[in-house]
């Protein structure tokens, strides 16, 4: 994969959508639709029949499948679906083994979310697991088909810049969305003063350089942007921007912190994940090491 | 957007049917989307945001302070440090409950919120119809809607018969507006298509597919920000708690400086832990909080009576330091009165209700039976400008009895309305709205009253007709009148009417153009005088109306609001103005927002905010509340407001009146300058309570001051007499002075050298003097050690308490302002000081005079020559300052 070979070498050309009988992750296949479509990359569809599952259930994941699987066709996209029994995260880790599969787009559920740091879930082992990058989405709304405002969330220090641009880039131009880069840095305090307010403009002149960085690899794919600085706590920070603005989608970069780090400072994906007011994609990209 | 999609594909992308899902399929979303429900955003409970009152800078020290106390009490007992212990805990206590009194606010927007949506549904169920609770609501449901129903989720229509909807919850306005099934390639949130959660059913039915449901939808959005919106700290809460950390600073580095300087000069441990605790507390202004609290409460209250009700105590202050106030204009700064001005015809122009004139009959009948307004009981009920139009024509024409026999009904979008009447007989259409809606539809127009062919069959109006119209149009406006335009053509029979949607459209089409009204909403009388005010004051005014730029402009020159051409923004435009551009567009001295929605008042507040303005803005809708809750002051209207933006707000207007936010200014900034005087007062009691500590220290005289004493100055005597300069009424010239700046501090230099140098020493040489007085008196002599629990030491350190007392009278007299002389004030001008020296004697002399007095605090009777002595200092304090006003003042 050439995820990871810098901005001109970035890009997807294989990209799979686990679905599943829940209607969230028929959502999820279509973001992972647009996306193909916007970069020319083949999709997979792949459901994994879990020992047990009722036949009602194995039925509405089928129907789904079949259901993505047309809309792809009339875009004249390559499509092909997979259908296996198992274990999902094992199947669909060997299916993108087999497959050099570039991205998956897994839905979140909503018994995820209310765990802890959405330890020991079916989506926490795929993002982690997976020898690729991974797509964690969250649907709460079936209104907005078409994501026109996308809300991209950063911090100030961003590991595989390239990557996390392109997927934004390319995830606006299969919506032809606009996509609006946000930063919240921590309010500045001092002792006696306590916080200390700054103009928009002298916060812009604070915007971090992994910051500035995204913001000019966004700009080579010519893609309609704006940048933001709001200090805050951040995860209500997001959310607030999110509803206050009318984004339609947002995108975040997966938690770099660990478990400890998390538990002491608190894990704002984490945060954003569960009162998120629109859609949301968790992105890991794929790890150098990742094998 | 699902707004597009036809039906099909709403059920395709729903996986959903006409029969609605299974109940298994209900029960699995449900589990997947989770309850369809707003919920409270997380914040920290009522309980921890009291325990943090005690983990703040200054509490941690004091703790330590207690805990030591108890600790040596424990290792060496008997040394009264028990008691000491405890006093700093009740302390701490006291200025815990004190603040926390001043940042307590209930926070029920949400459940208020709540309330909005219904509790029981009618949905579909495997092809049943089956009523469910709303909260079990889950995307892809299929709703029935009828009549009176509150719609439960954000719905995609795709079956509708005459259904109307009321959005005002999310949208602010009060018409109805029609729902049809068909797709919609516009907008989203303007889409017909769709019915948002929260809303009501006016009339019709139908049926829709929910594709959003509890914190996803529209109305959930509104609960985000209700709930979410970081509310910032008040300006004087930020001063509070940096005056507290420059206190505790001062006081802790005292404390170690002199325990230190203690060791050094070969005292015991104990001794020096003693006097530094003294020192730490006598540095502390442990009265400062809860006088600040009730200074912030007596405040509110003389607010409530100028029909301000303020919801928490420290928005008294950030009142006074509003630079901006984004205001609504009708019902705030207009009485919300309609009345019809004036009418046009083409043949002629008249004042409306005035006699003399035959009044034009046709345009009358229409405003008659075009119009949704009632008279009954001797009362014009529904929307004030239906109402006004109603009146108008009921007074020209009388009653009419006509049968209404279909209407298209108002909508902001189509800005008109219609309804087809059976006239005597005869069939007629009558349109009202906006001239712009109106004027197109029209091929001909009325001359008198005898309908006139402009141009055969149904060309369009000449250009001379239209610029008629529109110079009586523009010249209406210009006097700040809302203009009506109106409309009718008679039709053969009913049948030949599509009285189905969308067809309906072709009904208002081929019309008789008939004229025009020009209401006027007259401005409140106390306004004018109020815009003056904000003027002197500093204070930007910024109209956010729904009405057209024009009359915006019109009404804003009435009441003194603009002068020169100001800068107008209407909605589409900011609608397309990214913050940048809105950023510099707010820097125009004279701006107007017209034909605004609420959802644009959140923008223009943050921005203002961002770029450092204090902002107070007025609101009355649900979907108001998230800028009042975001604005550094939300006012909500306390007439017609939603029990949802009173809940947000942090000050409900009574009356509506826009002359009330501003008495309530004027108040805040008089409680700003007031508490200034207090903090001044206060200050200058702890160098007299400090320096004998200190002399103490070095000289190894008899303990002038016990830290009870101290005490029972800070938060027993000194409190009346603060709580009075409290309540000193504004200066004269309080509005004529600009909004104190940003970075300006409650407590600057000047007042920290007035309190502390200048007040405070001369404070320290009359309570030396007497404690001298005293001591050599009993026969003391330098070197001479005395023990604490001696008499004459007793007796001393009561003379030193009654000295900071006494010349506390003068100090608080002294302190009533900074500028004008006491003599010009005068002495009896403010009870509460009168009072307030009264109780500090009282007071005084029962911890003097009284063996229970002299048991917990320490104290010993004095005699009638101490107090005497302390008389003249008293009053050469209260000159010194006169003179210093004086000097100042000369200089100025």
């Amino acid at each position: 994969m050439s995820a990871t070979a810098g901005t001109e070498g970035v890009m997807y050309k294989k990209i799979l959508a686990a679905v599943n009988e829940h209607l969230n992750s028929v959502i999820t296949a279509r973001y992972a639709l647009n996306l193909a479509r916007a970069c020319s990359a083949k999709l997979y569809l792949c459901f994994v029949a879990e020992k047990g599952m009722s036949g009602t259930d194995i039925e509405k994941a089928e129907d789904a499948m079949k259901r993505i699987f047309s809309e792809a066709r009339d875009m004249d996209m390559q499509v092909e679906s997979i259908s296996t029994t198992g274990r999902p995260v094992q199947e669909i880790k060997k299916v993108v083994r087999e497959e050099k599969i570039d991205l998956v787009f897994v839905s979140a559920r909503r018994a995820d979310v209310k765990r802890k740091f959405y330890r020991a879930t079916t989506a926490s082992e795929l993002m982690l697991r997976l020898p690729c990058s991974v797509a964690l989405t969250r649907v709460i709304h079936m209104g907005r088909v078409h994501p026109r405002k996308i809300l991209i969330p950063l911090k100030a220090r961003i590991d595989n810049v390239p990557e996390r641009a392109y997927f934004t880039a390319k995830m606006a131009e299969g919506f032809s969305s606009k996509v609006f880069v946000f930063h919240t840095p921590k309010p500045i305090t001092r002792f006696f003063h306590g916080e200390i307010d700054l103009t928009p403009m002298e916060w812009d002149k604070r915007t971090p350089a992994d910051v500035r960085d995204f913001m000019g690899h966004i700009n080579k794919y010519r893609i309609d942007f704006e940048g933001r600085l709001t200090p805050g706590r951040v995860a209500r920070t997001i959310t607030i921007e999110a509803a206050s603005k009318r984004h339609d989608l947002i995108i975040m970069g997966a938690t770099g912190r660990s478990l400890l780090s998390s538990l002491l400072r608190g894990n704002p994906v984490e945060k954003v994940l569960r009162e998120t007011p629109c859609d949301l994609i968790i992105l890991k990209p794929r790890h150098k090491d990742d094998k | 957007m699902i707004n597009n999609l036809s039906r099909e594909e709403v059920f395709r992308l729903l996986a959903t049917s006409e029969k609605g899902l299974t109940e298994d399929e209900a029960d699995k979303r449900l589990i997947e989307f989770g309850p369809n429900e707003i919920k409270e955003v997380r914040r920290a409970p009522l309980y921890k945001r009291f325990i943090a009152q005690f983990t703040h800078f200054l509490a941690i020290l004091l703790w330590l302070a207690a805990g030591l106390c108890f600790l040596s009490e424990y290792i060496k007992p008997g040394e009264g440090l028990l008691s000491l212990g405890i006093a700093i805990v009740v302390v701490i206590f006291i200025n815990a409950v004190f603040t926390f009194i001043q940042e307590y606010r209930t926070e029920k927007a949400v459940e208020a919120l709540k309330k909005l949506l219904p509790f029981n549904v009618k949905v579909a169920r495997a092809g049943e119809i089956r009523e469910i609770r709303a909260e079990n609501i889950t995307p892809g449901d299929l709703i029935m809607l009828s009549e009176g129903d509150k719609v439960p989720a954000d719905a995609r229509v795709i079956e509708s018969t005459g259904l109307t909807v009321n959005n005002a919850p999310l949208t602010g306005e009060s018409e109805s507006r029609p729902r049809s099934h068909e797709t919609f390639n516009g907008e989203f949130l303007e889409s017909p298509n769709i019915v948002f959660a929260g809303t009501h059913i006016i009339s019709g039915s139908g049926r829709a597919v929910a594709f959003a449901t509890g914190m996803a939808t529209e109305f959930g959005k509104i609960a985000h920000l209700t709930g979410g919106v970081h509310e910032r700290l008040s300006p004087l809460q930020k001063e509070i708690a940096r005056v507290t950390k420059i206190v505790a600073v001062i006081a802790l580095t005292t404390g170690l400086f002199f325990f230190t300087l203690g060791l050094f000069v070969g005292r015991s441990f104990w001794h020096n832990f003693i006097f530094a605790v003294g020192i730490i507390i006598a540095n502390v202004p442990e009265g400062l909080l809860p006088t600040v609290t009730l200074s912030l409460a007596m405040g509110s209250q003389r607010m409530a009576k100028k029909k301000a009700l303020i919801k928490n105590l420290t928005s008294v202050e950030t009142l006074g330091s509003v630079t901006v106030i984004c205001t609504d204009k009708t019902g705030t700064l207009t009485q919300n009165r309609m009345a019809v001005q004036k009418v046009w015809t083409l043949e002629r122009q008249q004042s409306g209700g005035r006699g003399g004139v035959t009044p034009p009959l046709h345009l009358m009948t229409i405003a008659y039976l075009c119009n949704n307004a009632t008279f009954d009981n001797d009362k014009y009920k529904g929307d004030p400008t239906e109402a006004a139009i109603l009146k108008a024509a009921r007074d020209a024409i009388g009653d009419i009895k006509a049968e209404r026999i279909h209407q298209i009904p108002f909508d902001s979008e189509r800005k008109k309305m219609s309804t087809v009447n059976d006239l005597e007989g005869r069939i007629f259409v009558f349109t009202k709205g906006a001239l712009e809606t109106v004027m197109p539809l029209c091929t001909q127009i009325l001359s008198g009253d005898k309908v006139v062919a402009i141009h055969e069959s149904s060309l369009p109006m000449t250009e001379d007709h239209k610029n008629s119209i529109m110079q009586a149009y523009h010249s209406m406006m210009d006097d700040g009148l809302r203009v009506i335009a109106f409309a009718y053509k008679p039709v053969g029979a009913i049948h030949e009417l599509p009285l189905q949607l969308p067809d309906t459209d072709k009904i208002e089409s081929n019309l008789i153009f008939a004229g025009l009204m020009g209401l006027e909403d007259p401005p409140r009388p106390e306004v004018p005088d109020a815009i003056m005010k904000c003027r002197d004051a500093g204070i930007k005014v910024i109209m956010i109306t729904g009405d057209a730029g024009r009359t915006a402009v019109a009404i804003a020159r009435q009441i003194g609001l603009v002068k020169n051409n100001p800068l107008v923004i209407e909605g589409h435009e900011i609608n397309a103005m990214p913050d940048s551009v809105l950023r510099e567009k707010l820097l125009s001295p004279e701006i107007i927002f017209a034909r605004m929605t609420p959802v644009h008042k959140m923008r223009i507040v943050t921005v203002l905010e961002d770029e450092g303005e204090r902002v107070a803005v007025t609101g009355d809708g649900v979907n108001d509340a998230p800028a009042l809750k975001k604005a550094n002051i939300g006012i909500a209207m306390g007439l017609s407001g939603t029990d949802v933006a009173k809940e947000a707000a942090d000050m409900v207007l009574l009356d509506d009146n826009f002359a009330s936010i501003v008495n309530a200014i004027e108040e805040g900034r008089s409680i700003f300058e007031n508490i200034r005087k207090f903090i001044t007062y206060i200050f200058a009691h702890l160098t007299p309570e400090a320096i004998p500590y200190i002399l103490f220290s070095i000289f190894k005289i008899p303990l002038p001051l016990t830290v009870m004493q101290i005490l029972a100055i800070d938060l027993g005597t000194e409190t009346i007499p603060a709580l009075a300069l409290g309540i000193e009424p504004p200066e004269t010239d309080i509005m004529k002075r600009p909004p104190r700046p940003r970075d300006s501090a409650l407590i600057d230099r000047p007042l920290l050298f007035r309190s502390y140098i200048f007040l405070g020493l001369i404070s320290t040489i009359g309570v030396l003097f007497v404690y001298f007085h005293v001591l050599f008196k009993g026969g003391w002599q330098w070197g001479m050690e005395l023990s604490m629990e001696h008499p004459l030491t007793r007796q001393a350190s009561t003379a030193v308490f009654l000295g900071i007392v006494i010349l506390q009278i003068g100090n608080v007299f002294a302190c009533r302002s900074s500028k004008d002389s006491i003599f010009k004030l005068g002495f009896f001008s403010n009870r509460l000081v009168i009072i307030g020296v009264a109780a500090e004697v009282m007071l005084s002399a029962f911890i003097i005079y009284h063996p229970f007095g002299n048991r917990i605090f320490g104290t010993a009777p004095l005699g009638l020559d101490v107090w005497l002595l302390l008389v003249p200092f008293s009053i050469a304090l209260l000159l010194a300052e006169e003179l210093r006003k004086w000097v100042s003042n000369k200089k100025v």
